[in-house]
């Protein structure tokens, strides 16, 4: 909707006097980008192109069938398709029961009367999320192997049999998504409860004038007042459905269960780095970005549908 | 007039000029020595252990960089690289082009993939070039390792072969004191073994009290291959070929030998009886678990490196279990697994070791071979592996080394210095039977009964591995990582499974394996080999 | 207020269930506490749980006494702290000007900043670029690339929107600039978002380590995190154990790595309670309106 030739010349200039604060702020943030994420991204070519240590990204011969050669050497390949399940698999259980574990957890707390036990429970339940995965897979394991972990002996003493937790791919799967959720569900709750303070205490007290019950002020007050924050990280969790950290499944996974554990950063640690396939692994990361850009989108897209602002 | 002298001039200093050029792999060394400095980097590992010193800038480093500057003016630098992240920093210090010159790895198809990049340097021209300045070099390594390497089209030599001087593997170790307790001899055959473990898993109580239930007659980790080596390489044919050996030999742990099923199928009968510690497959590499349960006196065998619970003195296994349950309480080696020829064969690796390699940005390989040499003569890697009479180790009356532990600036990061002594791989003090005695007695802790033993055992009725060069195999080329891990999936799974499944477990997980790059592999050796060869 | 029985009830249950979450959060960093100040022999049989047994504090005299630790330590302090303040500036430079919808550009610059979130060009390229830029062992190396992470601008991005334009437009007309309207409406008022985001940049550093691992070969100006990674791998990589057969590195004990567990991780687990207060603070929000 561009108003035909409006260059008004005095127009430019307020505009400018207003603005011209507001650039200079912009301007050293987009320096950065460009500076370290985009110039860097030309190297992204490195996916088209045959790899080689001495060589620029510039000079580097294109590789076979246009460039494709290695995204269709990571398709053929069956690792890569299991990877691909598995990453999906993982990262939409995560989604799926983890996503809401921090905002229940907020709304717990806030509903907390006692403020010394609040102010405890919420200095407590983040410190998992200082463990690195190398920790916690140690302390998983003392807890949950077959024979000699904890749980499983105190099974067994009460005369129950050991579960699989580690060792079973299924239970393993389960036994990665609530470590996942134990670890982060505290964390994640910051955000959450940093929201909570920006509702109005009118609205609540309000509400008490009218007789509502706990329930009730969690779904008219608590929960819009959430929306955006909860929106806007659902958002970008979607966006990041495809990708895939190192450290998680490599602590926790086993050769008994590598048929689940086996996620897309697994396989671009063993064949790309390990392997020195390096134009395979660029290729397999641009694949993962490109997929997450597009659920990313379509997430904005349906988030502006219900009225919430989205992203950008 | 002048014109021709000027002619004659230009001549002269052509002809003085090209002479210098033909010589141009290097002017400046006179007399054994360079007439300027030169500089070269040298890559260290670093283990960061608590209490170790910089590995780049210590004890051992000034006394390397002062014979190198003394004895041919040349300054050495160290660039230390994390021990454990080393593949991926080589990596990109190889990128920027800041790779140190002189590079190791234990890694050869590594080296080629950066070779065939155009990312390392060949030495073959140098080797034949200096020749004479590297007596100690090749008086070390020989023909033997420094050529192993080398192309039979190209006659490329990417890299050096370091010296494996002690090569042992694994040992089977079972409780000397449980035996006893139980009246058994020594086993000598699989069977004997094997009733060996039963009688351990039934005299739980007997042997461990109120811990009975934490008995594991029979340890092994989620390195199948390596943990059960004697066992396993008991069911291979004693009279495979060195062609079958080497066109399946890809696989670290022999994964593809003739009969390995069937060694695996004998484990699977053994956890099934509850023989084997079923939490094995969970704890990876350096976890402690296993180890723990080891010292803390539960489990009765095990196979293990040859000197495995000897090693780390206070910390071992040996002293630590004989603080937990006794002083009887000991591992002793066996030998207990004869092939159907009768033999207790052990298949060693053949006598090479980590690879030392130059990356293309080496602008002195002159100066870096002299630094080989140096590093590989007797004096002064007797140095670097012993240290200083009275603050490192003591001398014996027979002449035998004893190590003292030392902390401080003088600390040894690492054992025996193998990460300064980057040609060899092993304690040599020029006479061999001096090295074993000092072998025997630098396991602080234990008796010098049981190291050897242990020593003999491991490499009694040796097969060593063969070198076959027929050229790269590309099929290889990064598969070693991936290829790894479907074998440990595979073995660890086969075991666990249930007897009438192992079949079919076997079958999924090996036929994976083959059509995962496993299969390429076999037909380029086999064709290679062939050609090569004949049909030998 | 008088609270009906149902709701006291439903009080107590959740009281439970977060004695519950305390319980499973705290049980495990009890256990590491305990086994860095454990004797090896209780450790090897497995029987410390919640209490150390065998009281051992050798492992903290070794740590604390090896100046590579201690200075470490004090190091990734000072780093945190610089970091904190360099991504604060950054991120607010960037959050502030984005929410004049007015802005001509606006569309352009969102666009472009939330396209560097999902392309990441990978180690490789960044050493080198790093490298070009003289960047390499020097420590801005740890500062600046991480400095501004899109994630965190866009939080309090949203945090700035829900600040009521009235305020801005009240200020505007009384003939404040931008930069008066920020240091004297938005800063003020967005205390909470500002304390949770430094705390997320500030474990963000602490608990880094893989830039330091690549880029810096300068071991003084190591983060703590990477000491810790060391000592947890110390023997982790198979092909060691079996390259190096005849004698591996010697084993760093359970103990001591509890110790520098803890060592490592104790910092900055002060500094939350010290933040919380500010996200307490919503009322005057409420105040403002009209």
């Amino acid at each position: 909707m561009k108003r035909v030739a409006n260059i008004n010349p005095r127009r430019i200039i307020n505009y400018l006097r207003k603005y011209w604060s507001l650039y200079l702020m912009l301007s050293i943030p987009i320096a950065y980008f460009i500076v370290f994420r985009y110039i860097p991204m030309t190297y992204i070519q490195i996916a088209f192109k045959r790899y080689s240590i001495v060589q620029s990204p510039w000079e580097m011969p294109l590789a076979n069938n246009h460039g494709f050669e290695y995204f269709l050497k990571a398709f053929r390949n069956l690792d890569f398709l299991y990877a691909l399940r598995n990453t999906l698999l993982l990262n939409f259980l995560d989604l799926v029961i983890g996503f809401p574990a921090p905002i229940i957890l907020a709304l717990l707390l806030n509903e907390l009367t006692f403020p010394r036990f609040k102010r405890f429970t919420q200095s407590v339940v983040y410190l998992p999320h200082f463990l690195s995965w190398i920790i916690i897979a140690g302390l998983a394991k003392q807890l949950f192997a077959p024979t000699s972990g904890m749980i499983n002996i105190l099974l067994n003493r009460l005369g129950f049999e050991s579960i699989p937790f580690l060792n079973d791919p299924t239970h393993w799967v389960f036994t990665y998504v609530f470590l996942g959720i134990w670890r982060n569900m505290g964390w994640n709750a910051i955000i959450y409860l940093a929201a909570l303070t920006n509702i109005n205490p009118e609205l609540y007290e309000a509400a008490a004038i009218d007789g509502a019950n706990r329930w009730q002020n969690i779904w008219y007050i608590t929960l819009p007042g959430l929306r955006p924050t909860i929106f806007t990280m659902l958002i970008l969790s979607l966006g990041h459905i495809l990708s895939s950290e190192l450290d998680r499944p490599y602590a926790l996974s086993n050769p008994l269960v590598n048929s689940v554990s086996n996620v897309l950063s697994i396989f671009v640690y063993r064949y790309g780095i390990r392997g020195l396939q390096f134009s395979l692994t660029t290729a397999v990361g641009l694949f993962q970005s490109v997929v997450c850009v597009i659920f990313l989108v379509a997430a904005n897209a349906l988030a502006k549908r219900f009225g919430e602002r989205g992203i950008w | 007039m002048r014109k021709r002298l000027f002619g004659v001039l230009l001549l002269a200093l052509l002809v003085l000029g090209s002479s210098v050029l033909a010589f141009a792999a290097d002017p400046g060394f006179v007399d054994g020595r360079f007439t300027t400095t030169r500089k070269i980097t040298v890559e260290i590992y670093d283990r960061s252990n608590p209490g170790g010193s910089p590995p780049e800038d210590n004890f051992w480093t000034d006394f390397i960089k002062k014979g190198m500057l003394e004895k041919y003016n040349v300054e050495v630098e160290f660039k230390p690289v994390p021990r454990w992240t080393e593949v991926e920093v080589i990596n990109n210090l190889l990128a920027a082009g800041d790779a140190p010159d002189i590079c190791v790895t234990y890694s050869y198809p590594t080296i080629l993939a950066y070779a065939n990049m155009g990312g390392v340097l060949d030495l073959a021209p140098y080797l034949e070039e200096y020749r004479e300045y590297l007596p100690n070099l090749f008086g070390l390594l020989g023909e033997t390792n420094i050529y192993w390497n080398r192309d039979p089209n190209t006659g490329t030599v990417w890299a050096i072969e370091a010296l494996l001087f002690q090569n042992k593997k694994i040992n089977t170790f079972v409780r000397e004191d449980w035996l006893k307790k139980l009246g058994l001899e020594e086993p000598r055959t699989l069977e004997e073994f094997e009733n060996m473990l039963r009688a351990f898993r039934d005299n739980a109580e007997l042997l461990l009290g109120e811990d009975a239930d934490k008995m594991i007659p029979y340890s092994t980790s989620f390195d199948v291959g390596w943990r059960n080596d004697h066992l396993i390489m008991s069911f291979v044919p004693n009279d495979m070929s060195d062609r079958d050996m080497w066109v399946y030999g890809f696989d670290d742990r022999h994964l593809l030998w003739p009969n390995y099923k069937e060694g695996v199928r004998k484990l699977n009968q053994w956890y099934n009886e509850g023989l084997i510690w079923k939490d094995f497959p969970l704890y990876g590499a350096g976890d402690r678990t296993e180890d723990n349960l080891i010292k803390a006196g539960y489990v009765g065998a095990f196979m293990h490196n040859w000197d495995y619970p000897y090693r780390d003195g206070q910390e071992g296994i040996h002293v630590q279990l004989r603080n937990m349950v006794g002083e009887e309480a000991a591992f002793i080696a066996v030998e207990c697994f004869p092939n159907d020829a009768g033999i207790y064969r052990k298949y060693l690796s053949a006598p090479i070791d980590r690879k030392v390699f130059f990356p293309a940005t080496n602008k002195e390989p002159l100066a870096s071979l002299l630094y080989l040499d140096f590093i590989s003569s007797l004096e002064v890697r007797r140095f670097l592996q012993i240290g200083e009479e009275g603050v490192h180790h003591i001398v014996h009356e027979d002449g035998a080394i004893e190590m003292l532990p030392v902390v401080g600036e003088k600390i040894i990061n690492s054992p025996s210095n193998i990460d300064y002594t980057i040609t060899i791989n092993g304690l040599d003090l020029g006479d061999p039977v001096l090295t074993a005695r000092s072998i025997a007695l630098n396991y602080p802790g234990v008796e010098a009964k049981y190291i050897e033993r242990a020593y003999e055992i491991t490499s009694n009725e040796a097969r060593y591995g063969i070198n076959v060069q027929v050229g790269d195999i590309e099929a290889e080329q990064g598969m070693e990582t991936a290829l790894s891990e479907k074998r440990n999936n595979l073995l660890a799974q086969a075991i666990v499974a249930k007897p009438e499944e192992f079949d079919a477990v076997w079958d999924r997980g090996f036929q994976d394996y083959l059509r995962s790059g496993g299969q390429a592999i076999i037909d380029e050796r086999a064709a290679k080999y062939d050609a090569m060869y004949g049909d030998n | 207020m008088v609270k009906s029985k149902r709701s006291k009830a439903a009080d107590l249950a959740i009281a439970f269930v977060c004695l519950l979450l305390i319980i499973i959060c705290l049980l495990p960093m009890l256990n590491i506490l305990a086994r860095s100040l454990s004797s090896t022999e209780y450790i090897l049989r497995n029987q410390v749980l919640l209490w150390p047994k065998g009281w051992n504090v050798e492992a903290y005299r070794l740590v604390l006494t090896d100046s590579k630790y201690t200075w470490s330590l004090a190091w990734t302090a000072i780093l945190t702290v610089i970091c904190v303040g360099v991504s604060m500036t950054m991120t607010v430079l960037c959050a502030y000007p984005l929410i004049y919808r007015d802005l001509k550009g606006r569309r352009f610059f969102n666009t472009m900043i939330l396209f560097t979130m999902y392309f990441s060009a990978g180690t490789i390229p960044h050493y080198l670029l790093y490298k070009d830029l003289g960047l390499l062992n020097h420590p801005l190396v740890l500062i600046i690339p991480n400095s501004l992470s899109v994630f965190y601008m866009i939080i309090m991005r949203t945090f700035f929107y829900s600040i009521p334009d009235s305020l801005r437009e009240s200020a505007e007309i009384d003939g404040a600039g931008p930069i008066r309207i920020l240091f004297s409406i938005y800063l003020p008022l967005s205390k909470p978002v500002l304390a949770t985001l430094s705390l997320f940049y500030a474990v963000g550093r602490w608990n880094g380590f893989s830039d330091a691992l690549y880029y810096m070969n300068e071991r003084k100006y190591h983060p703590i995190q990477l000491l810790l990674y060391n000592i947890l791998n110390a023997v982790t990589s198979i092909e060691i154990q079996t390259q190096e057969g005849f004698a591996s590195a010697p084993g760093i004990s359970d103990t001591i790595q509890a110790a520098t567990v803890m060592f490592a991780t104790v910092p900055i687990l002060i500094v939350y309670p010290w933040l919380q207060r500010y996200f307490i603070s919503g009322a005057t929000l409420g105040a403002l309106k009209d």
